[in-house]
């Protein structure tokens, strides 16, 4: 088992056989696109992390803590309605993102498991141009 | 209000952003482990008589076959998404799934793995947020905007190596790594149940898990 250049290759689904150079080249762009996915899905849940205490008063999370300190767990008050609502908006956004980023991830890793060496190096440009173009957007606003 | 801004420098969203790329340094390692991990897996296909899977695979190598060496014995691990529930070998050679049944059980087991894999990283987490000792702030004066001085803080958190807390993190951290490979092998299967299982099992677990974990982040990140 070792890395090998090839034209040939047939990838995660039954669908996706490729036999060409264009076709090989066409697989290597949306593996690529697959990679920068995942980079940009790590960043957007660290974002919606960041909004999410950003829209969190300090009060009311300091009272969800007591409340499970003392044991209850009723998260349906009528006073904090609104912002629990989006609280558990933003939550479901995330965990949304996570499993995305989990099947994403898994993703690639099948497709480098093929040990074409030109999908793997599509997956390493697509990684390292995701990074490179959303990395910076974590410290904007 | 002080009137010197103190900044921080330890940034908590790099943090969350470093916490994620845990997850990525785990696949960069099952990159590196892969040839040996398929090798055994080839072993236990052959030592357990089964028949090829459903799935024809005369033609997945094949076409792949320019500079392989191995043949014969990859033909039998599907290499594209299938969903069966017949002859589904799972990690163990003992472990081989034949009814329907015995994949609902599967199913669920490994729903279970994916959400106990999520508790576990929230739970180390806390744990090491709660057992930090030694909390050093070192505060230096440093030029700002408009020629003012503010006051950057360094805050340096450290554990003692032979402490329990750290042995505890290290036993946690090598339970989780297997957990992990474990995943990524049944993933590896290529079964389709069994990978919703695991992205439905790691969705739920996060849910659940991190519900907590989101709140008590709010309350030490802000409080100075």
């Amino acid at each position: 088992m070792s890395f090998f250049f090839s034209d040939e290759v047939v990838l995660l689904f039954d669908f996706w056989s490729v036999h060409s150079p264009t076709g090989m080249v066409l697989s290597v762009l949306v593996i690529l696109l697959l990679s920068m996915l995942y980079e940009t899905v790590k960043i957007g849940k660290a974002k919606v992390l960041h909004r999410t205490m950003l829209a969190i008063p300090h009060s009311l999370s300091q009272e969800s803590l007591a409340e499970q300190d003392e044991g209850a767990v009723d998260t349906s008050h009528g006073q904090h309605g609104t912002t629990q609502g989006r609280w558990f908006l933003y939550h479901v956004s995330q965990t949304l993102l996570h499993v995305i980023q989990v099947v994403v991830g898994y993703m690639v890793m099948l497709a480098v498991m093929s040990y074409n060496a030109w999908i793997f190096l599509g997956v390493i440009v697509g990684s390292a141009l995701g990074y490179f173009v959303v990395f910076p957007l974590l410290n904007v606003g | 209000m002080e009137q010197a801004a103190v900044k921080r420098s330890s940034h908590p969203f790099r943090q969350k952003y470093l916490l994620l790329q845990c997850w990525g340094s785990t696949f960069l390692r099952a990159f590196l482990n892969i040839s040996e991990v398929k090798m055994s897996l080839d072993h236990h296909m052959m030592n357990s008589s089964m028949l090829a899977t459903s799935h024809p695979p005369e033609h997945h190598h094949s076409t792949a076959a320019p500079g392989h060496g191995h043949e014969t014995g990859m033909m039998m691990m599907a290499m594209t998404f299938h969903f069966s529930y017949e002859n589904v070998p799972l990690l163990f050679s003992g472990l081989t799934i034949n009814t329907p049944g015995e994949m609902a059980g599967a199913f669920v087991a490994v729903f279970f793995l994916a959400m106990f894999y999520e508790g576990l990283k929230i739970a180390r987490e806390c744990l090491l947020r709660k057992s930090q000792v030694s909390i050093r702030y070192n505060s230096m004066p440093v030029p700002g905007p408009n020629g003012t001085i503010l006051m950057e803080t360094h805050k340096t958190v450290g554990q003692q190596m032979l402490s329990f807390p750290h042995l505890l993190q290290t036993v946690l951290h090598i339970i989780q790594v297997v957990v992990s490979y474990f995943l990524m092998l049944i993933f590896m299967t290529y079964n389709g149940y069994l990978c919703i299982a695991v992205a439905a099992g790691a969705g739920m677990g996060y849910f659940f898990f991190s519900w907590k974990k989101a709140v008590v982040v709010d309350i030490t990140e802000h409080c100075h």
